[in-house]
């Protein structure tokens, strides 16, 4: 029984740790090399042999000389003296990093698919306030990780007993497939864009032609217009769902989410396991988005933003979604963070002067740009221009049109939600005593209209509200800066 | 937390913002905003001077006379700016909030409670400790686009000011001493400039 381990003297990690440092050192040379290596595996018949396979394992031997330099010199133990736990790391540049114990909120222990293989696991360290470093140690044993994560949370005042009430998994793989056909079409569009131009340029340096460009282009020729751009956009379109799908089933396969005291543990992922522990404290923003699709086939994304270790910029890292619940499963998850329902209470609409700013800037604007573009210059005949013109203003007159009429202001007395959006319709709620502050904005041709904006600034993002009416929103403010004077609440 | 939760709020009885009358920044404020309006003008001036003594015959005399006179109207253009946006900018300070309004063509009011201030602190620009000025910023969580800073305040005033906020966020430590950090570089060229 070697229950007892004195993390007074600096420890190591698990020797075979130093593969998944191998791993990790592996992956980031493919991901920076991987267009060269894709060249070099077509071109593979014209190749010096010797000099390629000679290259690879030098370059291996090379990674796997600095897994084991990174593993000898990261080191960490407890100073009992100091209450701090200490991290020593880096081969060149060392760094050291301490943390006091009555500090440490949460000490997670992950477990992603290299480090399954290896048998090793992931303990990482969640610190309180604002000045968060990442702690984390990569590669530990089980025993070693549950008898740190222990003498650390004995430390620590806060403490995370094993009472775990389970909630049954909320999210089926149906969802999932439901999401990844109706969400982000602009996101994998984009990654495709930058996948297809990345492979294609790197084709077109080494001049290596496997696809016939002749051969497409005369395929497509031997069809009506119309069918090729239709081809062409069905093949784009199909991809892209592809890519949504794969993409949303590799990220949130298994979502589970569990209650555990006064915090949620949301945990996903295929072949990296990710647990994430929020604390409805840190919650500073929901977004709850769904579009028209989405509504049809009731699937509704939750986003939560968290208040951000950086005080300059909201991380990525600190939102968190949860993808492709139905209409009953989100009210359960609501009610499980803001702990009752978020009501509506009054509405507030804005002006129908925001539809007609919107209107000049984004339909008369353009179109009269194109009127005065094809008046010099005749890039298209009348006609075309006609054509093309109404497409354009039916299609934005639609998304201007909808944009204002999904604009909404719910307050009540606990909430504030603001609804925006025309196809994808996000609803952003926060708690008013979780504002920190707030700005009111009047252009001085908007005194006589008695129009004005505001802006309320959370530690998770800003939500604004403009073009209503002045003597409302200030009547708004004031209450809210009441709520936030009186309210005892901890924002955080 | 239940007391106002459980009354109805009458919201015209609430204090108003609104109708807060705002302290003026002090006076010799507009000559920092000047200096700052003017170092643009200056280095403009300057490139146009060496021109002028070097290549003379780059524009005609006509359009030498139609630049300077341009640059007449923009130095008179500069300082009505100047003065107006001085005029607009003002603060206050509530039991719970600190205020602060500013600008000429989107008038914009900060409102920022103690509550939620993390830190404080007081600058003094180069030109602004020439003329015995400081500013005071409030920092938030909510991050930089939601800090505060009132420019134009006395020096005295403004570490008054420190005191006052420091002791509301932080009642039980002592006034701990003013440190004045200075930016050796006139301050804000860009923030002032796009009011």
């Amino acid at each position: 029984m070697n229950n007892w381990v004195d993390f007074s003297k600096p420890q190591r990690q698990s020797l075979t740790g130093i593969l998944v440092m191998f791993a990790n050192g592996l992956q980031k040379s493919i991901r920076a090399f991987w267009p060269i290596l894709i060249v070099y595996l077509i071109k593979f018949e014209s190749l010096n042999k010797l000099l390629f396979f000679g290259s690879i394992s030098g370059v291996l031997l090379l990674i796997a000389f600095f897994s084991y330099l990174q593993y000898w010199f990261f080191t960490f133990h407890i100073d009992n003296d100091a209450n701090e736990f200490v991290i020593q790391k880096g081969v060149l540049n060392k760094s050291k990093i301490t943390i006091q114990l009555h500090k440490i909120q949460q000490v997670n222990i992950n477990q992603s698919l290299v480090q399954r293989l290896v048998g090793v696991y992931k303990l990482e360290i969640d610190t309180a306030g604002s000045d968060k470093k990442e702690a984390s140690i990569s590669a530990i044993s089980h025993q070693l990780a549950t008898l740190l994560k222990e003498r650390l949370i004995h430390y620590s005042e806060i403490n995370l007993p094993a009472k775990t009430e389970t909630q049954p998994n909320a999210i089926v793989t149906r969802s999932f497939i439901k999401i990844g056909f109706t969400s982000n079409y602009v996101k994998s569009l984009a990654l495709l864009f930058v996948f297809l131009t990345t492979t294609i340029e790197n084709f077109t340096q080494f001049q290596t032609k496997i696809i016939n460009e002749d051969k497409v282009t005369s395929y497509l020729e031997s069809f009506p217009m119309i069918t090729s751009v239709l081809m062409v956009v069905g093949f784009v379109f199909g991809m892209v769902l592809i890519v949504n799908l794969v993409r949303t089933i590799f990220k949130y396969f298994d979502f589970n989410i569990q209650k555990q005291q006064q915090s949620v543990i949301l945990s996903y992922g295929l072949l990296a396991t990710k647990s994430i522990l929020l604390n409805p404290n840190k919650i500073q923003i929901i977004k709850i988005t769904q579009n028209y699709f989405q509504k049809k086939l009731d699937v509704i994304t939750i986003g939560v933003h968290q208040a951000s270790s950086d005080a300059k910029r909201v991380k990525e890292k600190d939102k968190i979604e949860v993808p492709g619940c139905s209409q009953q499963e989100s009210f359960e998850i609501l009610k499980l963070l803001f702990s009752q329902m978020p009501k509506k209470g009054i509405l507030y609409l804005p002006n129908w002067r925001k539809l007609a700013l919107n209107s000049f800037f984004f339909l008369l604007f353009p179109i009269a740009v194109m009127l005065f573009l094809n008046y010099q210059s005749a890039l298209v005949t009348w006609n075309e221009w006609y054509r093309y013109a109404t497409i354009f203003s039916i299609f934005s007159g639609i998304i201007i049109w909808f944009s204002f009429k999904n604009y909404k202001l719910f307050v009540s007395d606990d909430f504030i939600i603001k609804q925006n959006g025309a196809w994808d319709v996000d609803t952003l709620i926060i708690e008013p005593f979780k504002i920190q502050t707030i700005k009111t904005q009047q252009f001085f041709w908007q005194k006589n209209t008695n129009m004005g904006s505001v802006t309320l600034a959370t530690a998770g993002g800003n939500i604004s509200f403009s073009t209503a009416n002045y003597t409302e929103i200030k009547q708004l403010v004031n209450y809210w800066l009441y709520q936030v004077a009186t309210s005892n609440k901890n924002w955080m | 937390m239940n007391e106002f939760s459980n009354n109805t709020i009458d919201l015209d009885t609430l204090p108003k913002f609104e109708e807060l009358h705002l302290n003026a920044l002090h006076s010799n404020y507009v000559k920092v905003l000047l200096f700052n309006f003017l170092l643009l003008v200056l280095l403009a001036i300057g490139g146009f001077t060496a021109i002028f003594f070097i290549e003379r015959e780059v524009f005609s005399t006509k359009y030498w006379l139609l630049i300077f006179s341009a640059f007449v109207l923009f130095l008179v253009f500069v300082v009505i700016i100047a003065k107006l946006s001085f005029n607009k900018k003002g603060y206050a300070f509530r039991a719970h909030d600190a205020i602060y309004k500013s600008g000429l063509i989107s008038e914009t009011t900060t409102i920022v409670p103690f509550n939620r201030v993390q830190h404080v602190a007081l600058h003094q620009g180069f030109i602004a400790r020439k003329l015995g000025l400081a500013s005071i910023e409030l920092f938030t969580a909510g991050g930089s686009s939601s800090d505060l800073e009132i420019p134009g305040l006395l020096l005295e005033e403004a570490q008054k000011i420190k005191n006052m906020v420091s002791h509301k966020i932080n009642p039980i430590a002592k006034t701990e001493e003013v440190e004045v950090t200075e930016n050796y570089f006139p301050e804000n060229l860009t923030a002032e400039n796009n009011e």
